[in-house]
């Protein structure tokens, strides 16, 4: 899956689990501090990522996935791994 | 054959506020909490600081335990002390005289022992000691790998067998000679409520007409650094479970031994009956390890098969034993689950959290704040939820802020595990 894809299916998700304004959503924007998100719409973010990608997010991955640069990283890597 | 009703005659508590019934009780009403500062020193070398609930003065020989048992393990064990058998020894003990049984050959009597990481911080100074002790003396160059691996073995293979559920047990089951249905569960932090169903299931399947539940942790400089690690540890020193100053939990010593029993086999041995055993209910989300999964609904599904196996109403609840750990996003999970199922801030449910009196004592936790229901059903007196004066409003639940009397029917205790064991079971006074 080519990178812009993953911004655009990741984009897409957050809007479904989270209800925010598409535009609002930079690559380094925060989730916390700039788009409202809470750390427990953070997890919930993680679980569709999942599903949506069928990938697997380590735990201590999860807190470290704040921003949509940050997402995109973690899912491609996990891509790749699953591809390798 | 009848359906045999399961009820709950024998508690032995072992906390840092208190050991043994009156004890325990005694620091619930005065509002203690025991949280030391532990300076953990590898050598000379300090390694970590940290706060728990500690248990102080605890001497096994004070329980009244037969001292040539307690001999037998020390031999097996070289020597070696392990306070998280200690403890489940001590909690057995204080149970079966609870519940008024001298001579376990006398019934016919279970156990079910559970633990969430037995034994793990002996084994792991040991190996850590030898390993470093082997590389420095450069012992691994000089003896070749096959001989290094073979000496590794030799020195720690004590411990590392105890790091099992099963020595555990045996020596246990040897100490009190029970010889029925056994098993050593481990369902992380609700494996009291595991034990217990467990138990509850082998006197209905009439394998027993006792069997006795014990759960311990012992505090330990691994579970620090790994809670530290991952986030939930605590800075500011105390645990208030659903509170706007939430920031994660203190480690704790515990221990609990519940004593089930057959209904129609207490009455006629003449046991006082704390309370029945009604049911539990589990539902495993199979997600993460160490991080709830939010948005799911598997702990609302195990509250409400709890309600389902008892035949329980959620009208009928009077008092909610929350897991409250104190950490923002396990006490939303929970608070999320609470309020879809008995309703936002819901006005004739007394809800209640324990650790900030003994701090999250991990596989005890459950067993241990289930004995504090039975006492308060006992006493009819409801404790207060320690350090949960301020809730934050985003939880929609309100806390028993001041103990008082309070005649307490039907409880339900709750537990959100790490690896989404999710679990709740029902308790009710006859």
């Amino acid at each position: 899956m080519k990178k812009e894809e993953i911004v655009k299916e990741f984009k897409k998700l957050l809007v479904e689990v989270v209800d925010v304004d598409e535009n609002k959503i930079t690559g380094d924007a925060h989730f916390f501090k700039d788009i409202g998100i809470d750390s427990l719409k953070a997890i919930e973010i993680t679980v569709a990522i999942e599903r949506r990608f069928k990938i697997n997010v380590r735990d201590e991955q999860i807190p470290q996935i704040t921003t949509l640069n940050q997402a995109v990283s973690a899912i491609e890597k996990a891509l790749q791994e699953k591809n390798a | 054959m009848r359906k045999k009703r399961v009820v709950i005659t024998g508690v032995g508590p072992i906390s840092s506020i208190g050991m043994g019934q009156e004890a325990f009780w005694n620091g619930l009403l005065n509002n203690q909490d025991h949280i030391r500062e532990h300076k953990e020193y590898i050598g000379k070398e300090l390694w970590e600081t940290f706060r728990y609930h500690k248990i102080e003065n605890f001497d096994i020989h004070q329980f009244g335990i037969d001292r040539d048992k307690l001999k037998r393990i020390k031999d097996w064990k070289e020597g070696e002390e392990n306070e998280d058998l200690n403890y489940l020894l001590a909690s057995v003990k204080l149970a079966l005289d609870d519940g008024k049984i001298k001579n376990t050959n006398d019934y016919r009597i279970g156990l079910v022992l559970a633990h969430e990481n037995i034994g793990l911080m002996p084994f792991g100074l040991k190996i850590s000691g030898l390993a470093y002790d082997m590389l420095i003396g450069k012992s691994a160059q000089v003896l070749g790998k096959k001989d290094f691996y073979a000496v590794f073995y030799e020195q720690f293979i004590k411990s590392g067998y105890d790091v099992q559920g099963f020595p555990n047990l045996f020596h246990v089951t040897q100490t009190f000679d029970i010889k029925n249905f056994s098993l050593f569960v481990n369902n992380a932090c609700a494996s009291g409520l595991y034990a217990m169903e467990t138990a509850s299931q082998i006197i209905k399947n009439d394998q027993s007409d006792i069997v006795i539940t014990a759960v311990s942790d012992h505090s330990d400089i691994y579970k620090y650094v790994w809670f530290k690690e991952i986030g939930i540890y605590s800075e500011k020193g105390y645990m208030s479970p659903f509170s706007k100053n939430a920031d994660g939990i203190l480690i704790g010593d515990g221990a609990a031994g519940v004593m089930l029993e057959d209904y129609e086999h207490a009455q006629k041995r003449g046991a006082f009956i704390y309370a029945e055993y009604l049911g539990g209910g589990f539902d495993l989300e199979n997600w993460k390890i160490t991080v709830p999964q939010i948005g799911s609904q598997s702990y609302q599904s195990a509250i409400k098969k709890a309600l389902q196996q008892s035949s329980v109403a959620v009208k009928d609840i009077d008092v909610l034993c929350a897991h409250g750990v104190g950490k923002k996003t396990i006490d939303g999970y929970e608070s999320k689950a609470i309020t879809d199922v008995f309703g936002k801030n819901p006005k004739d449910l007394a809800i209640t959290a324990f650790k900030g009196y003994l701090g999250h004592t991990l596989g005890a936790s459950a067993l241990l704040e289930t004995i504090i229901i039975l006492l308060m059903m006992k006493n009819n007196k409801i404790i207060a939820s320690k350090n949960c004066e301020d809730v934050d409003p985003q939880h929609h639940l309100r806390l028993v802020e001041k103990t008082k009397e309070c005649q307490i029917k039907t409880v339900m205790k709750i537990c959100c595990p790490f690896a989404g064991f999710n679990a709740a079971v029902l308790l009710k006074k006859g």
